[in-house]
């Protein structure tokens, strides 16, 4: 049994988007995902004029192509290596962040008027040896700080209350508060709104080169792209894995780096997994969608490719990460998996976000994080906001766009 | 499970007549080949043996078809090919392939050399009904005959074009169905037609044997073969009971007006064949579009080479003209593939696929002859209406889909926003369809529309079979990735 197809749903239409670019705007935003199309809508519904262009099409990199979940429990996992007392501020800012970030999710289907699919299904984080049980609790420690509700369960009551894991899971935490939501209709919702609030939205439309130019007035940027020249005063780098290439075309250089991440979809079955599960030390998405499907990933590579082509998937990631996902689900040994796909995703090599505007190039913003698909949403808000009105708090110091940036800028770009 | 790997000279993928005879070739010149095909015998859906469980005990009742495959699949023997049955190539990263064999794990091998002859499915024609049980295509009727024995109704209404709405009423009607009505979309022959075949009649006198054989044999069982139709409808409660066929025009668009209804529990669609592009998608493969041909159609030299280095095509998977230009395509194929590895000189190689070439010069001499009779018309993607399924597998109406289409003319995008083609069948029967309406929405011509990202796994795979607990995997995100680069990738 299928959810159906998204019946009633509306696009913004091929003719708007293949429209000519105008010769100006307030706002350029840099593309076309769920940081560039939030974006387009929170400054549009406050009045700004702007303009969003995009080199593909809409959603069809990361926003699109991640597995649409909310992960609240803390990747205490990740660590930076610059020390524990380092790691706890980073992980409990990023906890406290989540939840401001899933609070924005919950109300945005209404914002937008329009279904997101968004579900709060719970979500398990499984162990499956004695020290990944211990880092549960200090997960759960840090969590208990930061405000998430998580709780450690383990022995009959994990059997009874999670059946379907396997005996090797020995210990998991619960969060009741994780879910997930459909990555495939949210960016294009946002940018159907954005237009209706007077955005303009270019699609095939690719930045090759931007000049800075010495005023700070209406034509401080002058951004060529392959459909024309568009002046702007102020510009959104929202290029998400790409966010680097355009920042350097203003002499900027971000801490990024971007990955091909390898996801498996299956066929559907009968409901048998509602929460979201992971795993504390192997790499492991997991969950059955609306469409009763099985999404599987965890962030196993990749190999890249050159533009236009897509990355392509990997032989060697899908048996790993079925490996992984069938020996803490063993049910899932019979289900056959109908496809592959992979996405793009930005990194920050410190785990921080990169949103704000640049001191280095006054006027020039950039929106951009690894867990984009959370976050994206509140940071594109809370920028809007920032751009719209100065009173507003600004972001904390290691969010820079200028944090990699050495020596000083190529003159031209002053 | 750990994954075992093999090194071979050539791998051919399908065992039906193109393949057979491209490993054949190939093992001759003195390469180690390996055939894989997914079904539980060889012959492909040509020559489709009859299924487990049946013994053919008198090999001379069976049906000419039979005998002639039964003789090319013989004809493997002692050349040392390596057959693997039930076995479907999934995946394949540069020259490594992944094989999985049913009930097995999958295992993969390394092939210096591929020759792709994966076949050809039906053409999807999606009308009001198509989804009635009762409605089944030409192929999947053929199946049920040749590996079960066994036809699925009483009364029998065929609705296709081209060879095979010749051929397949009339052997149907030798399996003793009862075939109320053929109907041809495309027109019947002129005087005209019949010289033109007559002049490229040379070397094929066979098929055109075959032809005048079925011809006789629906007038013999009184079946009308009626020109210039094609199916509009099936209806039913809960199966077919009805159908309704309309008289079309030169692009197979229906003429108002021209309605008739028939009484059957079967209707049998047979609109021709496109041609399985999974695999050449999957490497890397260029493709030309040729409607007449199955649409997409790989882009091959004169040694059936593809654009990728080291792929071959041949058969009706690189372009539909049935089995007789299968044999030798698959021979030409397999005597590149023995060339290209130096088993045999160029000048070898040139005089063995001689006669070869030849014999496909003549088939398309016919073919040329035959082209005005069996054009592919647009109008044969044009019959659904509003509450139509087109999407099968994830039951897409095609009104769901025309938000979706007024947006975008990238089929990706149509695919995400209305799921049309993310299904188990990955898109395989819907692709088409929903690529005809993106065309006629956005006024361009069909070959224009991109396909979605070809992706693998290319048959669906168990993930017992698929998983392997050997590998370990990538580290978490720690800091020493992070330290390793800490600059912007290009």
């Amino acid at each position: 049994m299928t959810a159906g197809p998204l019946e009633s749903r509306h696009w913004v239409p091929a003719g708007h988007s293949h429209a000519p670019l105008p010769s100006s705007t307030d706002v350029l935003v840099i593309g076309g995902g769920i940081a560039g199309t939030a974006m387009a809508y929170y400054l549009a519904r406050s009045g700004v004029e702007v303009t969003l262009v995009e080199r593909g099409e809409l959603n069809r990199e990361a926003s699109g192509t991640n597995a649409g979940s909310f992960h609240l429990q803390l990747a205490i996992h990740q660590l930076s290596g610059q020390g524990a007392e380092a790691d706890r501020e980073r992980l409990l800012d990023e906890a406290r962040l989540s939840l401001e970030a899933y609070s924005v999710w919950k109300e945005l289907g209404d914002e937008l008027d329009g279904s997101l699919d968004l579900h709060e299904t719970g979500g398990w984080m499984v162990a499956e040896t004695p020290e990944q049980v211990r880092t549960l609790r200090d997960k759960y420690e840090l969590e208990r700080l930061a405000g998430i509700e998580t709780e450690v369960v383990t022995g009959a009551e994990l059997r009874r209350r999670a059946p379907y894991l396997a005996e090797t899971v020995i210990g998991a935490t619960y969060c009741p508060i994780e879910g997930h939501a459909n990555p495939l209709v949210v960016a294009p919702l946002y940018a159907l709104r954005a237009v209706e609030h007077g955005a303009l939205i270019r699609t095939g439309t690719e930045v090759r080169r931007i000049d800075v130019n010495g005023d700070s007035g209406a034509r401080r940027f002058t951004v060529h792209t392959d459909a024309g020249r568009i002046d702007a005063h102020r510009v959104v780098d929202c290029a998400g894995a790409w966010c680097g290439e355009v920042a350097a075309m203003v002499g900027l250089r971000l801490p990024v780096r971007n990955e091909g991440l390898h996801v498996n979809v299956t066929e559907p079955r009968p409901r048998l997994l509602t929460p979201m599960v992971q795993h504390i030390g192997r790499r492991l998405t997991l969950k059955q969608t609306d469409q009763n499907t099985f999404i599987i990933g965890g962030g196993w590579p990749t190999p890249d490719a050159p533009r236009p082509r897509r990355y392509p998937t990997s032989w060697h990631s899908a048996a790993g990460s079925t490996a992984v996902a069938v020996s803490v689900l063993p049910a899932l040994a019979d289900i056959r998996v109908v496809r592959t796909w992979s996405g793009v995703i930005v990194f920050t090599n410190d785990f921080s976000p990169v949103v704000g505007e640049s001191a280095l190039v006054p006027g020039f913003h950039a929106c951009v994080s690894s867990t984009g698909f959370t976050f994206s949403p509140y940071f594109a808000r809370r920028l809007a906001e920032q751009m719209t009105s100065p009173v507003v708090s600004p972001f904390p110091e290691r969010y820079s766009l200028d944090r990699a940036t050495t020596g000083t800028l190529r003159r031209e770009n002053r | 499970m750990p994954v075992s790997d093999q090194s071979i000279d050539l791998l051919v993928v399908g065992g039906g007549p193109a393949g057979i005879s491209a490993a054949r070739s190939a093992a001759e010149a003195g390469l180690n080949v390996l055939l894989a095909d997914e079904r539980p015998t060889l012959g492909g859906q040509i020559y489709k043996q009859p299924g487990p469980g049946f013994t053919v005990t008198d090999p001379a009742a069976m049906d000419r078809q039979f005998r002639q495959g039964r003789a090319l699949i013989d004809s493997l023997d002692g050349t040392g090919v390596e057959v693997l049955l039930r076995t479907s190539v999934v995946a394949v990263e540069d020259r490594r392939v992944v094989l999985v064999t049913e009930g097995s794990a999958a295992r993969t091998v390394t092939a210096r050399r591929m020759v792709l002859a994966p076949g050809a499915h039906d053409r999807p024609v999606a009308f009001p009904g198509w989804t009635l049980p009762g409605v089944i295509t030409a192929g999947g009727l053929q199946t049920l005959a040749k590996t079960q024995r066994v036809l699925p109704g009483e009364r029998i209404l065929f609705a296709g074009s081209g060879p095979v709405a010749l051929a397949f009423p009339a052997q149907l009607a030798h399996y003793g169905a009862h075939i109320v009505t053929a109907l041809e979309a495309g027109p019947a022959p002129r005087a005209g037609d019949l010289m033109r075949l007559a002049r490229a009649a040379r070397g094929n006198g066979a098929l055109l044997r075959d032809a005048a054989r079925y011809r006789g044999m629906l007038l013999r069982h009184r079946i009308p073969l009626r020109y210039r139709r094609i199916v509009v409808r099936a209806e039913g409660d809960g199966r077919v009971e009805r159908v309704v066929h309309a008289a079309v025009d030169p692009d197979w668009r229906v003429l108002p007006g021209t309605e008739e209804t028939v009484r059957a529990d079967v209707l049998c669609v047979g609109y021709g064949f496109v041609a399985s592009l999974e695999l050449m998608r999957l490497v890397g493969c260029e493709f030309d579009h040729r409607e007449d041909l199955g649409g997409h159609v790989v882009h091959r030299d004169e040694w059936l080479r593809t654009t990728v280095d080291g792929v071959y095509a041949a058969g009706d998977g690189a372009g539909v003209e049935g089995s007789f230009v299968a044999i030798d395509e698959g021979r030409v194929a397999g005597l590149a593939a023995a060339m290209d590895a130096g088993a045999l000189s160029a000048a070898d190689a040139a005089a063995a696929a001689a006669p070869a070439r030849r014999r496909l010069d003549r088939r398309r001499a016919l073919s040329a002859a035959t082209a005005r009779l069996y054009r592919v018309g647009p109008g044969v993607y044009e019959l659904s209406d509003d509450d139509t399924v087109i999407c099968r597998c994830e039951a897409v109406r095609r009104r769901d889909l025309a938000p979706a289409i007024a947006s975008t003319d990238d089929i990706n995008l149509v695919k995400g926003y209305t799921r049309a083609g993310m299904g188990p069948c990955q898109g395989r029967i819907c692709q088409r369809q929903v690529a005809g309406l993106i065309a006629r929405h956005h006024g361009r011509p069909i070959e224009e529309v991109a396909l979605a990202t070809p992706r693998m796994p290319v048959r669906p795979v168990p993930i017992g079979a698929l998983a392997d607990h050997t590998i370990q995997g990538p580290t978490l995100f720690l800091a020493e990735d992070a330290a390793a680069d800490d600059g912007t990738k290009p």
